[in-house]
């Protein structure tokens, strides 16, 4: 059972979910960065992105990169949305004020999904070059699987070098290390809060089509068990680290393939079990994660 | 003159309580002669729901800890006291397994109250487990941590098919529960937590829940008093869950699920954090709009209605009046003169 | 140039400063001293506009800034060195020092005052692509310096600029903040170190819990006895 094939097929699932993950968790430390908020509501706009690419590629018929483009423009303005909404009202309260917020705008995002698509899930299509199979001797992937890997690496690196190499990308790293020193500096913190938003909304829009592209499937409650390991991907990583979450991600999603591998048959619905058992073995062995930094202790 | 007035008034608030839960009993006497089953089904099953907001409050409105796990440690609660009190004649038809040695034996059958009881020990005995890491961190870890918990035992409950029959989940159980039992449990919870907040210890935690770090510097020990009470919130809700079980006679891992922890944090920042009648408010008015909009949602078609409606009470509530129904406008703007800042 | 009228900033319910006046001319270099909680620093953040206040009037270069938020005072030519540095640690010192730039248009100028501040400065050159968080104190306040004066500020608001640093150290600040006066910006210091600050100063205010308690020249401020029981706490 445990074959070399085997073995070097569950890494790469685990490198194309990680990659999924990673992605996740990137936008989530985005948002916490700047504003100190594990920003629940992001699982839904992975939601969205699914439902949207439905909409815009299998039942309007536009072309592939329009969707794509599409979903992306979706995701920005539901970003703008929950920010103008949800947290311009509510910064400045204590800090479990805004996680109760965040998850009551999650709930009611994923809710309002259930109502206009019904709790059926749908059988999810993408185009028939992205389903094509390339069976090698150690490895069988479809295109899709590429794709995802291409175009999350793509996205970090782009948003490594947004971050680094930008004016507007150094004041997001500077405001989300002190944002009163940054608006002493002339930087205007709601246009850096607005940006993280929108950045991070569009990424998760495209990661919910790429994982509905890699279940097959999608149904309103897709977000939440994905926006919940993003967060587990970032604690591993360690909390306020953007390469760390990136790292964490992949991490998560291969010890995430291998522990599903290694468990007996028929416990595959632990996945998600397994998931958590990992967070709080870290949680207790080493809080502050990888990159670990600060804030971890309360 | 003051100190007369507050001896009288002490002892008035003494005679009120005893009072209102004479009452109380007195109402639900009636109602248990006069109103139909189903009606009395829902307000035993408000009574459950008492409980466990009741304790999700201590842990979140007093302490200000951020627990999303409830509804595993309900879980824990329900399938203790249920597999303890099954019958043991019909153990083998419905493939649960028989006690062993320690727990009485395989002919042994729990009587109700010592099975719930065991089922909140298991409940804190776990959320002691698990607190002790996470509790030393900030708030959003334990949010998630908790939230894992509940996915995990529910995970368990899927797949210990042994144990639990998985998802199929326990059927006829014996419906111990009536209304006299939720109130009682509810008399009980609410005193509990009503001691325990008028205490030292209940001082110790609102200092933790006001400002962390000056409570430490007061020499409160913050990791002790969170545990406490996160421990405390989860031995009430096994109770809730045992509870629920014996009223509905039937549980599956589903009903676990993060809907139901949802429920009763609305229920909590509803009816008011930080509050004794807050938890209580808050479990009526769901519970009833529950049972009141479900038909609507089957009837309509429009699935998801119901936690619509609960999630846009819980923004509302958040961005309108943070203290919930019962609340006293306890919450102020930390720094009224400046721009929300950071850190 | 900067003028505060009765000025009372609140934390909650708290009062931190009640009822402050101060005016700084243009090309001055004026000082706050008092006791640690006298508010000075509430003072300074009320003026770059990270606090507001609940009261008074705040105007500079003849506008009415009471109600700006703290970028749009920074864009106005206040620049606010914080206590404590506040640089970003995980940034670079030239990081740092252009961020400091950030809401300039003029290019050239910006070129122009980086070469100026690596002149006052020459170990920021030195440490240029070290990230700021590896600087000794000393070396982190001529930074906060830097970054605060690469806005091209008019009027420079200085918090505590001697803390937690060697005395050697402090005199080579001071000497720079001398020069950076006479080369036209007007400075507003705040400092515990009243020695150091009214040998720079051309005008001392004192505060006490929150109120001015006396104003005026170094030397006559530091005649009256006041200043001794201010500065010693009550």
């Amino acid at each position: 059972m445990l074959t070399p094939e085997y073995l070097t097929q569950q890494i790469f699932n685990g490198i194309v979910f990680g990659a999924m993950y990673a992605l996740l968790a990137l936008g989530m430390t985005v948002i916490y960065g700047i504003l100190r908020l594990i920003h629940f509501a992001h699982g839904a706009l992975i939601t969205v992105g699914a439902f949207c690419f439905y909409l815009f590629f299998m039942v309007f018929g536009l072309p592939f990169p329009a969707a794509i483009a599409l979903i992306i423009a979706v995701g920005a303005l539901m970003g703008v949305v929950l920010d103008v909404v949800a947290y311009k009202k509510a910064v400045g309260g204590p800090e479990v004020s805004m996680l109760i917020t965040s998850l009551g705008f999650y709930i009611f995002i994923e809710n309002l999904m259930k109502l206009i698509v019904t709790p059926q899930p749908y059988a999810f299509h993408t185009p028939e070059y992205l389903d094509k199979i390339y069976s090698m001797p150690m490895l069988t992937f479809r295109t899709i699987d590429i794709f995802i890997i291409v175009i999350s690496v793509a996205i970090m690196v782009f948003f490594q070098l947004f971050v680094k190499k930008t004016r507007m990308g150094t004041a997001m790293r500077a405001t989300s290390e002190s944002g009163e020193a940054a608006r002493m500096l002339g930087i205007n913190i709601n246009r850096i809060i607005s940006i993280s938003f929108i950045l991070a909304s569009a990424i998760a829009a495209i990661t919910g089509f790429m994982l509905g592209a890699k279940y097959g499937q999608i149904a309103y409650n897709m977000g939440f068990m994905a926006g919940v390991k993003a967060f587990v991907a970032i604690v591993i990583g360690g909390v306020g680290s953007i390469p760390g979450a990136m790292l964490g991600g992949f991490i998560l999603g291969i010890l995430e393939m291998f522990s599903v591998a290694f468990l007996p048959p028929g416990y595959a619905a632990y996945r998600d079990g397994i998931v958590f058992f990992i967070l709080i073995i870290i949680l207790i062995v080493k809080p502050s994660g990888i990159f670990g930094q600060r804030e971890v202790e309360s | 003159m003051r100190f007369f007035n507050t001896v009288f008034s002490r002892l008035d608030k003494r005679i009120l309580a005893v009072v209102l839960v004479a009452a109380l009993f007195v109402c639900l006497w009636i109602a248990n002669v006069i109103l139909s089953k189903y009606i009395i089904f829902i307000i035993s099953l408000i009574g459950v729901y008492i409980v466990a907001s009741e304790s999700l409050n201590l842990t979140n409105g007093y302490t200000g800890l951020f627990s999303l796990g409830h509804a595993g440690f309900m879980a824990v609660g329900a399938y203790t006291s249920a597999l303890l009190t099954f019958p043991v004649k019909s153990r083998d038809i419905f493939v649960i397994a028989r006690l062993p040695a320690i727990l009485g034996g395989p002919e042994a059958q729990w009587p109700f109250f010592p099975a719930l009881i065991m089922g909140g020990i298991f409940a804190a005995v776990l959320a002691a487990v698990v607190g002790l890491p996470v509790l030393r961190l900030k708030g959003h870890y334990l949010a998630v941590a908790s939230l894992g918990l509940m996915v995990l035992v529910t995970a368990l409950a899927m797949n210990l098919r042994d144990l639990t029959r998985g998802s199929i989940g326990i059927n006829s159980i014996p419906t111990y529960t009536n209304i006299w039992w939720a109130y009682i449990a509810v008399l009980i919870t609410v005193y509990v937590v009503w001691r325990v907040v008028h205490s030292s210890i209940g001082r110790a935690m609102k200092a933790i829940r006001e400002d962390e770090v000056a409570a430490k510097v007061q020499g409160i020990n913050p990791l002790k008093y969170k545990l406490l009470s996160f421990t405390i919130g989860a031995f009430f809700a096994g109770i809730a869950g045992g509870l629920y079980a014996h009223l509905s006679g039937a549980i599956r891992p589903y009903a676990f699920s993060f809907n139901l922890t949802f429920q009763i944090v609305i229920m909590v920042v509803l009816g008011g954090q930080g509050t004794i009648a807050g938890p209580v408010a808050g479990a009526i008015i769901i519970t009833v709009l529950r049972y009141v909009l479900k038909p609507l949602e089957e009837a309509l078609q429009i699935y998801g209605l119901v936690e619509l409606v609960y999630a846009s009470l819980l923004i509302a509530t958040m961005l309108r009046k943070p203290e919930g129904i019962m609340g006293a406008r306890r919450v102020v703007r930390k720094m009224e003169t400046s721009i929300p800042t950071e850190k | 140039m900067l003028n505060v009228r009765d000025i009372s900033v609140y934390y909650g319910v708290i009062p931190a400063v009640r009822d402050l006046s101060l005016s700084v001319e243009r090309g001055q270099l004026a000082t706050i001293v008092g006791a640690n909680g006298a508010g000075k620093t509430t003072t300074l953040k009320a003026i770059m506009g990270t606090l507001l206040p609940k009261r008074g009037k705040i105007e500079y270069k003849g506008a009415d800034v009471t109600e700006f938020p703290a970028d749009r005072r920074a864009g106005m030519g206040i620049a606010l060195i914080p206590e404590g540095r506040q640089i970003f640690a995980r940034l670079t010192v030239k990081e740092n020092l252009l961020l400091g730039a950030y809401h300039r248009r003029d290019k050239d100028g910006v070129k122009k005052d980086q070469a100026w501040i690596y002149d006052l400065f020459p170990v920021l050159q030195e440490r240029e692509t070290q990230l700021a968080g590896t600087l000794s104190g000393g070396e982190q306040q001529m930074l906060a310096l830097g970054r605060g004066l690469m806005s091209h500020p008019e009027l420079l608001l200085l918090d505590e600029p001697s803390l937690g640093l060697a005395p050697i150290i402090v005199s080579d600040i001071y000497k720079v903040i001398n020069e950076i006066n006479k080369s036209g910006i007007t400075i507003l210091l705040v400092e515990q170190n009243i020695n150091m600050a009214m040998k720079v100063a051309d005008y001392a205010y004192i505060m006490e819990t929150g109120m001015l308690r006396s104003c005026g020249s170094p030397e006559e401020v530091m005649n009256r006895e006041s200043i001794m029981k201010a500065y010693l706490g009550e």
